[in-house]
């Protein structure tokens, strides 16, 4: 129920190209 | 195995072609924008929604999951399906908060509530896993699909798998939304006609409710018609704070976004009826004949139980109410049964296809990659997005089935952590993207804690699930309680920008006040003096 990290690694990925905004 | 004879085919070829032409003649409509290509153009009137999110919750393994729980439990069962009240209560709660955003997507939403990189942040988390979730749920649903088919037909499980979910494919490439709600319209009426032509087949051969009430006494079964039949407080297989725990969960879990795993295609429904009230209804209408569906179910479940009441196997037993209709029906209704099964699938295959493209697309590369992106590029990328999520869905189905199991147990447990904050992030304005950031990664740790390490080292039993939910919400509070407090509240600009546009309920005083001082709301008194 390493099923949840493998679900969170993809809302990770999101996470860093949102952080897209760092120089704004 | 089923064998279909001629008239079976033509029923089944006549229903196939009729659902992808249904959905491709919206082609002009789906390629106009990309409102259109995922939202319908926010133009539809309540009821194509509503049975929307009929047909979207009605997949190839929902009658194979309801009839677990209904031969297993008996009508008590029944609760487990219950979790889909939420809709009843945020028919009149936040579905109207969220469709006065205007937002497009959940994740667009957190960046109209929340201000600054925090609200980014959440943005890009909640759109990559959205974009997997919706991935992962095609290659259940699919392989769902895949064992029907070798039940029925003795085909090898890829087949079904890969056949149906790329006949779906035809008609959301093409006329992406548009294609997915008018399809799902006509489903959805296939499919409740059908449930309720075999559910009443099956209730009459097994004797009509007097026949089944009288069977079930004599095998001394009777406690299965009681839909409270408890197994104790809290010891036995259906315990009372099992129950209080759903009634909670479903009924206050209403007020919030994201409460459950079933909000996100709400949510895009929500956002293409024409107006406030279109939604409302739409939500409410569609959870509505939810209910009726699983309470037919359940009662034409209990008369397969009648009828077999000896089945150990869980996978043998889960195909009740297919063997109800496969074994009752008569020659040349049968196709017209496995027409509305495939009816069933395609409405979900589709909504999953195009709103985890809606993700990809609105969110990740008109948002993150190229803002000034035309109108005719983003439909194109939503459809190389549907079609990427197509293949992805085969390789979850195909290759991972192990993994496909493991997530959902996890589903549950991830919206356990998270389910207070999404409300909190509706109802209270000094909730900030920081504390529900915080409480998503809280989730995972706690989640890794309690699920696992500390019962693995003996620190603490194995725990229900109940017991789980409940001390997973406490232990996330006080971590992201102390985070919201200790990083700046939001942008006051935003919040007020947000409160006139979304007039959310709850804990908003200091937004209103300052949203009235600026005079961009009136207040109670000037409302009251007619001024």
């Amino acid at each position: 129920v390493l099923g949840m990290s493998i679900a969170y690694f993809f809302s990770f990925l999101g996470l860093l190209l949102a952080y897209s905004c760092r120089k704004k | 195995m089923v064998v279909f004879r001629f008239l079976d085919w033509l029923w089944l070829v006549i229903f196939i072609a009729l659902m992808i032409v249904c959905g491709t003649l919206f082609y002009r409509l789906g390629k106009r924008s990309m409102s259109d290509f995922f939202l319908a153009g926010r133009g539809l009137p309540w009821w194509l929604p509503a049975s929307s999110v009929y047909a979207t919750h009605s997949a190839t393994d929902t009658p194979m999951w309801v009839s677990g729980v209904i031969y297993q439990y008996g009508l008590r069962g029944i609760w487990y399906t219950f979790f889909s009240a939420w809709c009843a209560i945020s028919a009149f709660a936040s579905t109207r908060i969220f469709r006065r955003s205007l937002a497009y997507t959940q994740a667009e939403w957190q960046t109209l509530r929340f201000s600054g990189l925090g609200a980014e942040l959440l943005r890009g988390w909640i759109a990559g896993w959205q974009v997997f979730m919706n991935m992962f749920v095609l290659g259940w649903v699919g392989i769902a699909m895949g064992k029907v088919c070798q039940f029925l037909f003795g085909w090898p499980e890829w087949l079904g798998l890969i056949l149906f979910s790329s006949l779906c494919a035809v008609y959301v490439l093409t006329a992406g939304y548009w294609g997915v709600v008018m399809a799902d319209f006509q489903q959805g009426v296939i499919a409740f006609s059908v449930i309720i032509i075999v559910s009443i087949w099956g209730i009459v051969a097994a004797g009509g409710p007097q026949g089944i009430m009288n069977k079930l006494e004599s095998l001394g079964q009777s406690w299965r018609l009681n839909p409270f039949a408890f197994s104790g407080v809290t010891s036995g297989e259906f315990p009372l704070a099992w129950f209080l725990t759903m009634l909670v969960i479903a009924l206050i879990g209403g007020f919030g976004m994201g409460t459950s795993i079933d909000w996100y295609p709400e949510a895009q429904r929500i956002q293409s009826a024409k107006t406030v009230r279109d939604a409302s209804y739409s939500i409410w209408a569609g959870s509505a004949l939810i209910v009726v569906r699983n309470s037919l179910w359940a009662v034409a479940i209990l008369a397969f139980f009648s009828l077999y009441p000896n089945i150990q196997s869980t996978a043998e037993y889960e195909m009740a109410w297919y063997r109800l209709g496969f074994e009752f029906l008569p020659v040349g209704l049968v196709g017209f049964f496995f027409a509305a099964i495939v009816a069933i699938h395609l409405s979900t295959i589709s909504t999953h296809l195009n709103l985890g493209a809606s993700y990809a697309t609105r969110d990740l590369y008109h948002h993150y990659f190229k803002p000034k992106a035309s109108e005719k590029e983003l439909v194109w990328v939503g459809r190389i997005s549907t079609l990427i999520l197509l293949i992805g869905s085969f390789f979850y189905g195909l290759m991972m089935q192990e993994i496909t199991q493991w997530l959902i147990f996890a589903i549950w447990i991830m919206t356990a952590g998270i389910w207070l904050p999404s409300i909190l992030q509706v109802i209270w304005w000094r909730f900030n993207s920081w504390g529900y950031l915080s409480s998503w990664i809280a989730n995972l740790g706690l989640s890794w804690l309690i699920v696992w390490i500390l019962p693995e080292f003996h620190v603490i039993p194995q725990l229900p699930d109940y017991l789980r939910f409940w001390i997973m919400m406490i232990l996330g509070f006080l971590i992201y309680i102390p985070v919201t407090f200790l990083t700046p509240t939001e942008d006051m600009d935003r919040l007020v920008k947000y409160y006139v546009m979304s007039r959310p309920i709850g804990w908003w005083k200091p937004v209103r006040e300052e949203a009235e001082r600026r005079g961009l709301l009136r207040s109670n008194y000037e409302q009251r003096e007619g001024k």
